[in-house]
């Protein structure tokens, strides 16, 4: 059982990871980025395109979160920021980075093929015994990782000069353009977060499973995005709880009821969390202007 | 202005897609080879378009078939009934196509197989394994091997070949996993083993680790996975880090060489049943594996061969009747026997074929033919 | 080379007020004119490739006009209207081949389940809303599907529901060969179509609207808004379910996999480009997005870049959805006078900056 929650915590560190990238982009823009999945399997696939070329793993993954990071720039550039300079509703914004997704996704199929890809293994080094418990050395590297990252996103956040200016557009971006805050420089380097995070998470989860393929990010997505909404979307740390809350739960439930509900289960706790507490575990309340 | 200009736009889009669907029909013979091109599963389709155009490319060397020059027309289902019926019917419509091979998943081709029934023309699939698929209708038909058959040999491989009496089975929730799940559970029964533990995934899982764990701990010696290689290499490399004495047998869709890529030394020794083996001493099989290496730089998988035998049969039909009728391909598959790079195939009432497995195992990031 | 475009851009504007105007004018030809075309489409469509097209036309019409109700008058935002589908095209599709039962008693029966689904969902809308609503709704197509998948007993699980009888009236089966697909797709289509228009028409239509608009101000009014949200769903998941037992008929072979989150999108994806809170725009929105993957065949393995790229283009140029925004005003213009342009557009935009406010 201990095996199976150390299953579940390194799984849903990676949701977690993905799931900050919809949290940091819904924070700014009260939008969801749908086309974050394919944004991740973008990353994965950027980071096997650079191994190939014989760059080692480790610059390869640099340059695949370089790479990614300017993508989703380049998505925002062309796509998003036109929509909110026309103030068009939300929901074309949501509909256009649907449409991104299947662009991305299909043009990744065309370049890679849609077959599954070999990736090398990373920080393999067998098994290690930690107060008595052997854990997979993989799983160890993803947790501490991710954490760090984590730990960094939210430095950036709360304690840097980008990060304040990120809270105040997220708070009111009128306001925030009057004190002299470039609203668009803030939200394209909110999107470049997003897709770095989402770059690392594809990598991460890519040199763990050892495998690539265009359609990873697309449940893996979706479960990230339930758990960062289950957290409560726009907050860093409800995502991470959120993650791990989803990775657990699929974690055992696989393990307790069959493998063929496991991707059921993340969405019902989702459903039932929702149903008690409708902004999510940590989710701050709207509040309704009148 | 905007406005007006996108609604302009919308209406010559909808006038050209309704024009665009008129075609004519032409001297030439055309066969239609429909699968996944784009999608999660684009691979096979490819793979399929790829065998198909192989296949009619050899023919068309040789002359074409009755004089007539041969033309493949290449339609993507996206692997949904949905389009895949639309298809069906602009497929039917074309009077100049006379057989179809295709559609990749047992559900999709089920859901065009009524439209091929009722307008009568020929579909050979070459992956479907749903058993209800070839009962739908005498034009209906599979080049692919019957789940009975392949369990029994696969079963056969657990018990006989690797001498294991505690068996687990992993199976991907499809029609196919799950059918296969259920013949083989039987068999293993049957052939004097125990089946310790069943475990279930949906396809696109890559974390087997709680499936694992429980097969695991229930004792298993030998596990059967009935799922493609996606899943297949990952679970034998996440396996055999937690028990590297686990034996695994596959089963023929797994078989292709993205396999050994993906697990390297965790593939070895992982035993199969297939109709397919490229490193077989048959000519035409060698041939054929030459041919495709040469052209696409891939090797080809099994479900590949089995599309390029498909349109080897509908060629030879129309060769064998002598006229371009579909009608007549029908009549003739019934009594073909066809020589092939999956092996004799032979029909029976149903549309299914019965062919002979051979026993394969990896060895050295190899194919090899196990003898017995 | 811009003056001679909007030149020309100019002669079709004023041509299509014009019609417009005609339009106006002989209302009563053009419907008797659509009718007779309606009624003679088979009979002029080149094949029966044409001919299901329009019927996936049609039934992602209903699909749409179904969603259109919640998301597009209503403001509540679904990704998961392919539960209600999938509900639909089961209970039709079982009812039918173990019991034997006729397409006519089996699709109210699904329709009504498909509803009880919908007021399943529907109730946690009293606390949801946008972002959280969405992925609630998301989870519970979600949790349909794995349903369907793992009861096997019930749905047979991925082997699916095969064989599924054609829908027959006093023995006579309705095919598509025989164009009773077809019409049987118009009949539906007519009662959804009227079913909507009377709502949208009716004290709930404008309750609807309100809440879209501003649920706290509607709620002031005296609006009973849960019961309209949970109402507007139920109902949007009748219709859902009706078109869903449709489907099982026509393709006769159903399984997990046709119900997915793909499906949702691109029902939702036809309201918004068809124009939420319209009702031609659904029909519009569904004859685009349907014959869109058909006609792109030709671009094969970049027919889905291709399918994205109109996407963003579409919500880039017109972000309200083709017929968004072209509702006819009250005014009636007198006929043969070109509509001022200027006016009428800012009137629009500013109707819309109302309403950008609970977007997802």
């Amino acid at each position: 059982m201990i095996e199976q929650l150390l299953n579940g915590l390194a799984l849903g560190m990676v949701y977690a990871l993905i799931a900050v990238g919809y949290s940091l982009v819904f924070g700014v823009l009260r939008l969801v980025n749908f086309s974050h999945g394919s944004v991740y399997a973008f990353g994965a696939h950027m980071a096997l395109f650079f191994v190939g070329l014989q760059f080692g793993v480790i610059p390869a993954i640099v340059f695949s979160i370089i790479l990614t990071g300017i993508l989703d720039i380049l998505i925002d550039k062309f796509s998003l920021a036109p929509l909110r300079k026309k103030k068009s509703k939300g929901i074309a914004a949501l509909i256009t980075t649907i449409g991104i997704a299947y662009i991305i996704q299909n043009l990744l199929m065309i370049f890679f093929g849609s077959q599954t890809k070999p990736f090398p293994a990373i920080f393999d080094y067998g098994y290690v015994t930690v107060l008595g418990i052997s854990i997979k050395s993989t799983q160890l590297f993803i947790l501490v990782v991710s954490l760090i990252l984590l730990a960094i996103l939210t430095y950036v956040v709360k304690f840097t000069k980008i990060g304040l200016s990120m809270r105040a557009v997220e708070q009111n971006q009128k306001a925030a353009s009057l004190m002299g805050i470039n609203v668009n420089s803030v939200i394209r380097f909110t999107f470049f977060l997003g897709g770095a995070s989402a770059a690392i998470a594809g990598s991460l989860i890519s040199g763990y499973y050892q495998v690539v393929y265009p359609n990873m990010g697309f449940l893996a997505g979706l479960k990230a995005f339930s758990a960062a909404v289950l957290g409560g979307i726009g907050v860093l740390y409800g995502s991470i709880v959120g993650g791990l809350v989803v990775g657990v739960s699929e974690s055992y439930a696989a393990a307790l009821l069959g493998g063929s509900y496991r991707d059921a289960v993340a969405f019902i706790i989702l459903i039932i969390v929702l149903l008690f507490k409708p902004t999510g575990l940590f989710g701050k309340k709207d509040i309704t202007k009148v | 202005m905007k406005k007006r200009m996108s609604f302009l736009l919308v209406f010559v889009l909808l006038i050209v897609s309704f024009l665009s669907a008129c075609q004519k029909g032409s001297d030439t013979v055309k066969i239609a080879v429909v699968g996944p091109l784009t999608g999660d599963f684009a691979e096979y389709g490819t793979g399929f378009k790829n065998a198909v155009e192989l296949m009619v490319k050899k023919w068309n060397d040789e002359g074409g078939v009755l004089g007539k020059e041969i033309k493949v027309v290449a339609y993507d289902d996206k692997n949904t009934g949905e389009e895949a019926s639309s298809i069906a019917e602009k497929i039917v419509s074309d009077k100049g196509i006379i057989g179809v091979v295709g559609h990749f998943a047992s559900g999709v081709c089920m859901a065009a197989s009524p439209t091929y029934q009722e307008s009568g023309i020929v579909e050979i699939s070459p992956s479907a394994s749903h058993p209800d698929y070839t009962s739908e209708g005498d034009y209906i038909f599979r080049n692919n091997t019957v789940i009975n058959m392949e369990a029994k040999v696969a079963a056969d491989l657990a018990i006989e070949t690797l001498g294991k009496k505690k068996v687990g089975i992993l199976s991907v929730k499809t029609d196919w996993g799950t059918k296969t799940a259920e013949i083989t559970k039987d068999l293993v029964v049957k052939g004097g083993a125990s089946v310790v533990a069943c475990e279930e995934v949906v396809d696109g899982t890559l974390d087997f680790s709680p499936n694992i764990t429980k097969l695991n701990d229930a004792g298993a010696e030998v596990i059967i996975v009935a799922a493609m290689y996606n899943i297949l290499a990952p679970f034998a490399t996440q396996y055999k880090s937690v028990n590297p004495n686990i034996e695994l047998v596959g089963f023929s869709n797994a078989y292709s060489q993205q396999l050994i890529e993906l697990a390297k030394e965790n593939a070895e020794n992982i035993h199969f049943p297939t109709i397919f083996f490229h490193a077989s001493e048959n000519e035409q099989v060698q041939q054929f594996v030459k041919d495709y290496e040469e052209k696409y730089g891939q090797m080809p998988s099994s479900l590949t061969a089995q599309a390029y035998d498909s349109a080897g049969m509908i060629l030879t039909c129309i060769k064998n009747a002598d006229k371009v009728s579909r009608e007549a391909i029908k009549e003739e598959l019934t009594k073909l026997e066809y020589p092939g790079v999956t092996g004799v195939t032979k029909y029976d009432d149903l549309g299914d074929a019965i062919k002979k497995f051979t026993k394969v195992k990896v060895e050295n990031g190899q194919f090899v033919e196990i003898d017995n | 080379m811009a003056k001679k475009l909007a030149l020309k851009n100019n002669t079709i504007v004023d041509w299509i007020s014009k019609l417009r105007n005609y339009y106006y004018a002989h209302k009563k030809v053009f419907f008797i004119a659509l009718a007779v075309l309606i009624v003679l489409t088979p009979y002029i469509s080149p094949s029966q490739y044409i001919l299901r097209i329009i019927i996936m036309v049609g039934i992602y019409t209903i699909l749409a006009l179904a969603l259109g109700l919640v998301t597009g008058y209503t403001g509540q935002v679904s990704l998961g209207h392919a539960s209600f589908y999938a509900i639909g095209a089961y209970t039709s599709a079982l009812l039918s081949t173990h019991f034997g039962l006729n397409f006519f008693i089996t699709v109210p029966i699904s329709a009504i389940v498909a509803a009880i689904g919908g007021l399943l969902l529907g109730l946690p809308t009293l606390r949801l809303s946008g972002t959280y609503l969405a992925i609630a709704t998301l989870g519970f197509c979600e949790v349909v599907r794995m349903i369907l998948l793992n009861w096997q007993s019930v749905t047979n699980g991925p082997l699916g529901v095969s064989k599924i009888p054609r829908p027959s009236i006093f023995g006579y089966e309705l095919t598509l060969a025989n164009n009773g697909l077809y019409y049987l797709m118009i009949v539906l289509l007519i009662l959804t179509t009227a079913c909507m228009i009377a709502i949208v028409r009716s004290k709930m239509g404008r309750a609807l609207k309100a809440i879209r608009e501003d649920e706290l101000a509607a709620t002031m009014m005296g609006i009973k808004t849960t019961y309209y949200k949970v109402l507007a769903f139920v109902i949007s998941a009748f219709f859902s379910g009706l078109a869903g037992a449709f489907y099982a008929h026509l393709i006769r072979y159903i399984d997990p996999n046709t119900f997915v989150f793909d499906t949702s999108i691109m029902i939702l994806s036809i309201v918004i480009l068809g124009g939420m809170g319209t009702i031609n725009g659904m029909f519009l929105g569904s004859a685009l997005l349907v014959s869109f993957p058909e006609v792109l065949r030709f671009l094969q393995e970049y027919r889905f870049v291709v399918y994205g790229i109109v996407l963003v283009m579409m919500m880039r140029f017109r972000p309200q959805g083709i017929m968004g925004g072209q509702k006819k005003s009250n005014y009636q213009f007198p006929s043969g006078t070109i509509m001022n342009r200027n006016t009428t557009q800012t009137k629009f935009s500013l109707s819309q900056e109302n309403s950008v406010e609970g977007g997802v």
